[in-house]
């Protein structure tokens, strides 16, 4: 009788002890084994409000502007439609200042549309920034992205002359692009004279850079610097007495070393010139130390881009369209480089759509500074970064920037359009200036349900 | 000696019995604190998978020194991700989000390519048909998450504004009520920009259209009232209107036609190239005779940065004429569009009958919902998540449900 009263008090004290367990071990209700992430909630309401800095500017008004109160209601209003109408929400936002190495928050204001947050509630902060804090531009040099190319040519031989640009001569033009464009670049190098320019044409570096992807501004209109020597002798056509054959080894080297080639007002290649070699002869229009070569300099050029043999082609591919329009693209990235060409250029060299075709230049890859022109049952190009990609190929393998405008060159349409064509990042950074930042506070709440 | 035996045998036989009782209870209470851990734990996940799809844009290419994400390609992604590489945080790319396999409307069959297309179509001349070959499917989806047989989810990404458009008088003039709302609230004082499109009756072989752009702002409720049009009750037209308030940016869209068995109906071939085939309705579904060509004018309209809609060069005015394919010979036509988000407004006539369809190229161009995998029906124990983003300029939600398929119970 005794053992079954010991178990009758075992049984008491296990069931003591599981009435007790089971006190304790209150097991949570679903809201809380399963709950709305209101932290990321509140972050994401946060980002989205300041998408267009709206929020930074409200939080940045000043009390006398008129519509300063509206300005918060109207925020409120934002942030109730934002959020589902079982969130309640409190926004507290306070200024910040720096006084002796300490930071110091003041409450500037609260926006809430519940008395409380309920039992639990989830809270992110957000710093916003005045627009009236001056901010630094760091760009990102071309090359970074991909590892190819970064590296900038530009022409300014001392014994070449130009055509076509007329009020500047080869070197102010190639200084003001060096200080326009070399911010965006691996390296700028500034080719003096056509022996260098050989050089690069072999694919040797000038300074230790890298050759292999360059971009190659040729400052010198519608002539294109000849190096003596090999370029000028394999370069010259005997039978059509013409310099053409040189445009189709600058075409072959292009593809060989994916080079961007710049042709910046005018018809592309329409002469050679080299003072040295030259000295007796002149353009046709009395500039001397330079050989006319016409439109068969362009189709070599684009022949040997192609991949294709040499084949002297005097047709004509290019076309007086008149007005051209600055493209949506070339538009946009003017805003976002703050480069402001005007937006409406007279185009008497405008290069025919059918070199699209013809020479293996996709559209899809086309950049477009200028729009397209329909004229006499064709499509005209006033201003574009071609781009060649081998047939059954995906890989560019050199690209072509031609602006075919007239004289005389902006070459801000030059620097843009290379912009548009490799888009590199700028990124901005703040400083810190007094009264320069806010933190906003956003607890949200969750009511309903359990 | 046997009074102890039986003592002791009776206490054995109680104590054995009690402790199996209060090994169930304990077993009870044990199991479904577990079961409760599984169930948080699913909660925790489902935060993860839906932070893992928003902050990562997944597989993206260098193309012309540009990063490109896999949505603008033709190709199956080896990394699943939403997000817009051009940007950081919760912004989405709007051609990554128009690849997904929409659960919303049934896939359309077109027998001219031979092909399926998943179909996002919100109500007549609304339409979003993108090929089957290109979208991404659940199956292919779960598998790149590495969740494939052990949680199902679905992904819901709704717009926050939602805009209504009533006509308060039919036409001579017509007059238009405008209800903008938010998730839990009207919009007051939102600025209201809108681009009334009117197709022009006249004697032309192809369907012109005139565009006429405004402002206006929403009462205290919500709402706005446009001043009125020039537009006769005979006429189509269709209008896209922009509201915007405190950073929120939402889009509605409303048409009238007066032709809606022979129209134009654009189907999403290739995302790479830009092209969308433009079909005879006839062609998907036949409505009985009369089976005349469909002429239409197609125009590509951008939101610009001061919220105007504008026409972009190269891409408007684009003419053309499909005719029925008796079932035997299909015919369409091919357009290009360029790589950025815009609407394909096209105009058609047929039979002196006119219409308006319109086409987002992007999924924000027209706030288009996207509902993406299992249905969530008889789900149980379903953990959900939500965040605030951004498509293009405009304001969604993101809301992933996640279930475990590893066969919990729920209790309580």
């Amino acid at each position: 009788m005794m053992r079954t009263i010991e178990v009758f008090l075992v049984i008491v004290i296990i069931t003591g002890a599981f009435i007790i367990a089971s006190f304790y071990a209150v097991l949570p209700v679903p809201r809380r084994v399963s709950p709305l992430n209101l932290r990321r909630l509140a972050l994401t309401t946060l980002q989205v409000l300041d998408a267009d800095y709206s929020l930074s500017e409200i939080v940045f008004k000043n009390p006398e502007d008129p519509d300063y109160e509206s300005s918060w209601k109207q925020l409120q209003v934002a942030l109730s439609a934002l959020l589902p109408p079982n969130i309640v929400y409190n926004m507290s936002v306070y200024i910040v200042r720096k006084e002796g190495g300490e930071e110091l928050y003041t409450p500037l204001r609260f926006i809430s549309n519940a008395e409380s947050l309920g039992i639990q509630s989830e809270a992110a902060s957000y710093l916003v920034a005045s627009s009236n804090v001056t901010f630094r531009v760091v760009p990102q040099k071309i090359g970074d992205v991909g590892g190819v190319g970064g590296t900038l040519y530009i022409l300014n031989c001392s014994d070449a002359r130009g055509w076509w640009i007329t009020g500047y001569t080869a070197h102010t033009l190639a200084q003001d692009l060096y200080n326009l464009l070399s911010p965006y670049f691996q390296k700028t190098i500034m080719v003096q004279n056509t022996t260098q320019l050989a050089k690069i044409l072999n694919g040797t570096s000038l300074q230790g850079e890298t050759v292999q992807g360059a971009v190659i501004i040729n400052t010198f209109g519608e002539a294109v610097p000849i190096p003596s020597g090999y370029y000028a002798t394999q370069g010259y056509d005997p039978q059509a007495q013409s310099y053409a054959k040189y445009c189709h080894i600058l075409g072959q080297k292009v593809r060989t070393y994916n080079f961007t080639w710049v042709s910046i007002v005018g018809y592309p290649l329409y002469y050679v010139s080299n003072i040295n070699l030259f000295p007796n002869n002149h353009n046709t229009w009395g500039i001397y130390g330079m050989r006319h070569v016409g439109p068969p300099g362009l189709n070599a050029f684009l022949r040997g881009l192609d991949g294709k043999s040499y084949s002297y082609n005097d047709n004509w591919i290019t076309s007086n369209v008149g007005d051209a329009q600055l493209s949506s693209e070339a538009i946009y990235h003017c805003n976002y480089y703050g480069i402001y060409p005007y937006p409406r250029q007279t185009a008497t060299r405008a290069l025919s759509a059918s070199i699209l075709t013809t020479y293996n230049l996709p559209e899809s890859r086309v950049v477009y500074i200028f729009n397209k022109v329909y004229r006499n049952n064709n499509w005209w190009i006033p201003g574009a970064v071609f781009r060649h990609v081998a047939a059954g190929d995906n890989k560019v393998t050199g690209s072509f920037f031609a602006l075919g405008l007239t004289r005389t060159p902006d070459i801000r349409l030059t620097a843009l359009g290379l912009l548009c064509a490799f888009r590199p990042r700028l990124y901005r950074s703040v400083y810190t200036a007094t009264d320069a930042t806010r933190l906003v506070v956003l607890q949200l709440g969750q009511v309903g349900g359990v | 000696m046997t009074g102890s035996t039986i003592d002791h045998l009776v206490a054995m036989t109680v104590f054995l019995g009690a402790i199996l009782i209060f090994i169930g209870l304990f077993n009870q209470t044990i199991q479904t604190a577990i079961l409760y851990q599984r169930n948080k734990y699913l909660a925790t996940k489902c935060s993860d998978i839906l932070d893992n799809i928003l902050l990562n844009p997944g597989t993206t290419y260098n193309i012309d020194n540009k990063t490109v994400e896999w949505g603008r390609l033709d190709v199956i992604p080896a990394i699943f991700g939403l997000q817009d590489p051009e940007f950081k945080q919760y912004r989405l790319s709007p051609f990554s989000l128009m690849r997904l396999e929409s659960s919303l409307g049934e896939p359309v069959y077109y027998p001219g390519t031979r092909q399926w297309y998943s179909n996002i179509t919100m109500g007549f001349g609304n339409f979003l048909l993108v090929s089957s070959a290109k979208a991404l499917n659940y199956s292919t989806v779960t598998k790149l998450l590495g969740v494939n047989n052990t949680y199902g989810f679905q992904l819901t990404i709704l717009p926050i504004i939602s805009i209504t458009i009533e006509e308060t008088r039919a036409g001579s003039p017509l007059t238009i009520n405008v209800k903008v709302t938010g998730m839990g609230f009207p919009l007051a004082h939102a600025n209201v920009s809108y681009c009334l499109i009117r197709v022009v009756k006249d004697q032309g072989e192809y369907p012109k259209y005139r565009t006429i752009t405004g402002n206006s702002y929403t009462d205290e409720t919500g709402s706005a009232s446009l001043p009125p049009f020039d537009v006769t009750p005979q006429e189509s037209y269709a209008l896209i209107v922009y509201a915007r308030a405190g950073g929120l940016v939402g889009v509605g869209y409303h048409q009238r036609v007066t032709e809606d068995k022979r129209y134009i109906i654009p189907f999403v071939e290739s995302f790479e190239k830009g092209l969308v085939i433009l079909t005879h309705s006839y062609d998907v579904h036949y409505f009985g005779p009369p089976e005349s060509a469909v002429f239409y004018n197609a125009t590509f309209l951008q939101l610009s940065e001061d919220f105007t809609i504008r026409e972009v060069e190269n891409y408007k005015g684009r003419i053309g004429k499909v005719n029925y394919g008796h079932s035997i010979k299909f015919e369409y036509d091919n357009i290009t569009l360029p790589l950025e988000p815009g609407i394909l407004v096209i105009t058609y006539k047929s039979n002196n009958e006119y219409g308006v369809v319109l086409m987002p190229w992007g999924i924000c161009s027209l706030a288009f919902p996207v509902v993406f995998g299992e249905d969530l029906m008889g789900k149980t124990w379903v953990a959900t998540d939500i965040r605030q983003v951004l498509v293009g300029k405009i304001a969604y939600q993101a809301k992933l449900a996640l279930w475990s398929l590893e066969g919990y119970q729920v209790i309580g």
